[in-house]
């Protein structure tokens, strides 16, 4: 294998299409190498729902990427998101036969299947199963149970599936760009790469990343993912709901939100005016200031209280706080509402650095397509016997054989 | 009609040999059949009967029997029941000929159509009549096929399982959803008639062939007894090294077993494991063992053992086990087909209550119910069916009429009728006049019903208890006991003591009076249902009118009956309004 392999990761957002291109070291150092980014169309809550448009958006991001970086991109990690996405924890229960005391290997395996033959409903596909821990006759938190003693053996595994048709369309759409999807990735999940540090995981930390178009999280708990999903609602809903409260189109909504919009709306004193502009300058009528920002508290608190609802059970547990990252989480005060909502100690974070362009990871809208590269990276340091173009083989076959359908 | 009777050809072994009859009714009936014949897998003589003869001239059974030739003249039935009984019955005398001298009689049916569902209750009845031990062999429609054919499809199954000594039913559902998407409709139905064919072939070795742990026909029935039960059936053959395990994870795949899933929740299994003369002890007990992950603890396993030697050096494992249509409704509402499952769960539920209902109505002692006829119009005619000593003919003109519950059309009716009739039954007919105006058209009067049930409920084994002096009703108690009030316990005893009503006379008032608390009982649960279902169709009614702005053509996110792509303040302030 070379001595570092270049990833590129795509994330469609609702927002923004965003391809960047990294090199991961062998010795498990990231460098950024280009970002291409491109305003996106046809994407509606994670999901797309205009093929033509998403294409041409993406081809714009790519092409700059591809500039920037000085890479030609033909296989990428593709992010997915979308309110169909469910996650689970299972647990398989596996004894040994009677005459044998040492776990072998076989075990383990015979262990992991149980686990991994979990019910998901028909139409669904597994997205994500990653090993939380083992547990041999009760003991917790094993990680390599191989060559111990024991009875019981319990893989914990965390499932993570979605509809398979939305995926699917997903991976169409970027195939006929071309471009080969090397894997598809729940956004949260390479996000958490690298917006939650060793240490964050181990304590306990929600990672929220608060897009456009929705919500997604990640909970670990003593360094094991524990839970993770998407509310499909997102700083669009803001917007759509500033846009209908001030009888103004979105598109200046989206700008109102950006440049003026805070969520705090009790500070801001009585009687404070804002004046909507159009395009040319032109004076269209003033707003109270406190009112833009009551509106976008309410739905910012909603869509948190919606978050909290999902991962209610483990709040109690996490010592690292919630880390809040993409785009929304520049609001204004959006980290005083999350404290509120949640009680907790609240991070505004961005990726955590890497070597390259420093402008990007700073910026927590670029924590998913980032994490995206982290993630390739870890799983190919995982399995290190099959090549990723084994991997992208077997990918593949699995995606023709469901296409032709 | 020529007829080769094979199960008779080799002359000495047929003393020996339970002689066996497969009766194919209807086109998926006669599809098994087919399949039978091609196989060559079972040992018996095989029937197809049919009231289309196109079907008959295609059919590679032996025997062929044209169901009503004058009346039907060769048409099929299309669709309706009645004219298949009517054929059924038309050819009564050829059938009975058929199947005569058999000791044990397979019929094959798919529900739903015409012909399956309205011949079949006949020709078991006549089977019944030769002596034979009868077995059923149904399968349910598919959901897609419309609820109308799963409406024929319930009637008809209540009226086989009056005649049939042991009922198979499989769920043409759960084998179709397991089939690939891709694969043609006509594959889904082959693969279901393999299946049963499959089954069939193994209930009569397993039931007929001595083996060294011997199962019979008793053991079949208890794993099949669940109330409103479907089969869930699994056969693996295999041969080579590691052939006990590779038969029985052949036989886990199979998609009524659901690799093994389905079977965490049923009560009795019958595994049976057979194999040629090298089958070894460590074998079974290897299989024994590995299905021991897949079955829980409290499971009761009823084991055989048979030694074939047409096996060769194969080892067979047949799962049969049954699982009540709720549990498998359970396990398949996690897909999203469930939007053409929900309907068939609400259908079948209240359906599945009334067979205990109609079938104890003991004539005897309830007055002539000329009155109540119109009050009732469904019940009424359940005196006439005890399903004991009558003519074919009359009993199945009543059961026509009984039509079991209107399935699917208006519920909330038919259960405010049988709540009517509930209390008319002991009183005098003038009251329950009086009394059917009102419960008719008032759409809330479920409520006090629903209050009732309770109490009910826990009476019935104290009523079961009072009357321990009679025989009947001591049996009835133990029964009870035994049973913990269990539905499918209920209905035996109940029928069992209609049967035994003449000789215990004075058994008789606390009979009724169980009888009707059951039924009360039973109303109630359809009251619930029925209320369930309205209650859930109100909170989406209310939706989608509001504005959600650009995100109008999207999915809605509805969190707790609210749309939450509707702005928040908008929300906020409509319930401040409120």
């Amino acid at each position: 294998m070379a001595k570092s392999t270049i990833y590129a990761g795509l994330e469609i957002g609702t927002h923004k299409i965003c391809v960047v291109v990294g090199e991961a070291k062998r010795d498990g150092a990231i460098k950024i190498l280009g970002v291409g980014q491109a305003p996106s169309r046809g994407v509606r809550k994670g999901e797309i729902v205009d093929f033509e448009k998403v294409q041409t958006c993406v081809n714009d991001a790519l092409v700059r990427a591809e500039d920037r970086s000085d890479v030609m991109i033909r296989n990428v990690f593709l992010g997915v998101t979308g309110a169909h996405i469910e996650s689970l924890n299972n647990r398989g229960r596996h004894r040994l036969p009677d005459e044998q005391t040492e776990i072998g290997e076989d075990d383990v395996e015979e262990a992991k299947e149980i686990a991994r033959s979990v019910s998901i409903p028909q139409s669904n596909v597994f997205l994500h199963s990653v090993t939380r821990q083992y547990i041999v006759d009760g003991q917790e938190a094993v990680r390599q149970p191989i060559g111990r003693e024991g009875r019981v053996l319990e893989a914990d595994y965390h499932i993570i599936h979605g509809v398979r048709g939305r995926v699917q369309n997903a991976i169409r759409c970027v195939r006929e760009i071309p471009l080969e999807v090397e894997d598809v990735v729940f956004n949260p999940v390479a996000a958490a790469q690298v917006v939650l540090t060793r240490e964050a995981k181990m304590q306990g930390a929600l990672m929220i990343d608060f897009g456009a178009g929705t919500c997604d999280y990640v909970l670990y708990e003593d360094g094991m993912i524990t839970a993770s999903g998407c509310v499909p609602l997102g700083g669009d809903h803001i917007t759509n709901d500033v846009s209908m409260a001030l009888q103004i189109p979105n598109g200046r909504a989206e700008r109102l939100k950006v440049e003026e919009g805070s969520v705090l709306y009790e500070e801001v004193p009585e009687g404070e005016m804002l004046s909507i502009e159009d395009d040319t300058g032109l004076i269209l009528g003033e707003i109270e200031r406190a009112f833009l920002n009551e509106v976008m508290n309410l739905r910012t608190k909603e869509i948190l209280i919606q978050v909290r609802v999902r991962v209610e059970d483990h709040l109690g547990r996490l010592g690292a706080g919630i880390y809040l990252t993409g785009g929304v989480s520049m609001m204004k005060g959006v980290d005083v509402v999350a404290r509120e909502v949640f009680g907790i100690k609240v991070t505004r974070a961005g990726s955590a650095p890497v070597s390259g362009i420093t402008a990007t990871f700073e910026n927590p809208q670029y924590s998913a397509p980032i994490g995206l590269i982290r993630y390739a990276q870890i799983l190919d340091s995982e399995k290190p016997f099959l090549s990723p173009l084994k991997r992208l083989g077997r990918r593949m076959q699995e995606l023709l054989s469901s296409i032709t359908l | 009609m020529v007829e080769y009777d094979r199960s008779q050809s080799p002359e000495g072994a047929s003393t020996a040999a339970p002689r066996i009859c497969i009766v194919g009714v209807g086109g998926a009936g006669s599809n098994v059949v087919d399949r039978i014949t091609l196989d060559r897998i079972v040992d018996a003589t095989l029937v197809c009967a049919h009231t289309d003869v196109r079907v008959l001239g295609h059919s590679m059974a032996p025997v062929k029997i044209q169901l009503g030739a004058e009346l039907m003249k060769g048409i099929g039935a299309g669709g309706d029941p009645d004219l298949g009984r009517e054929a059924a019955l038309f050819s009564r005398d050829q059938i009975r000929h058929s199947i005569e001298n058999h000791d044990i009689i397979f019929i094959s049916a798919g529900l739903g159509g015409g012909t399956g569902s309205g011949a079949a209750p006949v020709i078991a009845e006549i089977a019944k009549n030769t002596g034979a031990l009868v077995l059923v062999v149904a399968t349910m429609p598919f959901s897609f096929e419309g609820r109308r054919r799963l409406a024929q499809a319930e009637e008809a199954l209540e009226l086989l399982q009056k005649r049939a000594d042991a009922l198979v039913l499989f769920e043409n559902n759960r084998m179709g959803e397991l089939i690939l998407p891709k694969d043609g409709i006509q594959k889904a139905f082959n693969q279901a008639d393999q299946l049963i064919a499959q089954s069939l072939r193994a209930i009569s070795t397993i039931t007929t062939t001595p083996g060294l742990v011997k199962l019979g026909l008793d053991d079949l029935t208890s794993a099949l007894a669940n109330a409103n039960g479907r089969c869930l059936f699994g056969f693996g053959e295999a041969r080579g090294q590691n052939r006990g395990t590779e038969a029985l994870k052949k036989a886990l795949k199979s998609p009524l077993i659901d690799s093994g899933r389905l079977l965490h929740q049923t009560k009795n299994l019958l595994v049976h494991v057979a194999g040629g003369e090298s089958l070894t002890l460590v074998e079974v007990e290897g299989v024994m063992k590995q299905l021991g992950r897949h079955v829980p603890d409290q499971t009761h396993i009823l084991f055989g053992l048979g030694v074939d030697a047409k096996l060769g050096d194969a080892v067979a494992v047949t799962l049969i086990s049954s699982l009540g249509l709720n549990q498998l409704n359970a396990h398949a509402t996690a897909a999203p087909p469930s939007e053409m499952l929900q309907p068939r769960a609400e259908v079948t539920a209240p359906v599945a209550a009334p067979a205990p209902v109609f079938a104890p109505a003991p004539a005897a002692v309830t007055p002539a119910p000329a009155p109540k006829r119109e009050v009732a119009a469904r019940k009424a005619p359940a005196p006439y069916a005890p399903p004991v000593e009558s003519t074919p003919d009359l009993l199945f003109k009543s059961a026509a009429f009984s039509s079991v519950p209107a399935v699917g059309e208006a519920f909330p009716l038919t259960s405010l009728h049988l709540e009517a009739a509930a209390p008319v039954q002991t009183q005098d007919p003038d009251v329950a006049l009086v009394e059917e105006e009102e419960p008719a058209f008032e759409e809330h009067e479920p409520e006090p019903p629903v209050i009732a049930a309770a109490p009910v409920f826990a009476s019935i084994p104290e009523t079961a208890r009072i009357p321990a002096s009679t025989p009947v009703a001591k049996e009835l108690a133990d029964a009870t006991r035994n049973g913990n009030g269990k539905e499918s316990t209920l209905a035996a005893v109940v029928a069992r003591s209609v049967t035994l009503q003449t000789e215990a006379a004075p058994a008789q008032d606390d009979l009724i009076s169980f009888d009707e608390q059951h039924e009360s009982t039973m109303i109630s649960a359809t009251a619930v249902l029925t209320r369930k279902s309205t209650a859930d169709s109100q909170q989406t009614f209310s939706l989608g009118e509001e504005d959600r702005g650009r995100f109008k053509d999207t999915e809605p996110s509805i969190v707790q009956g609210e749309d939450l792509d509707v702005p928040t303040w908008m929300r906020l302030k409509k319930k401040l309004r409120r």
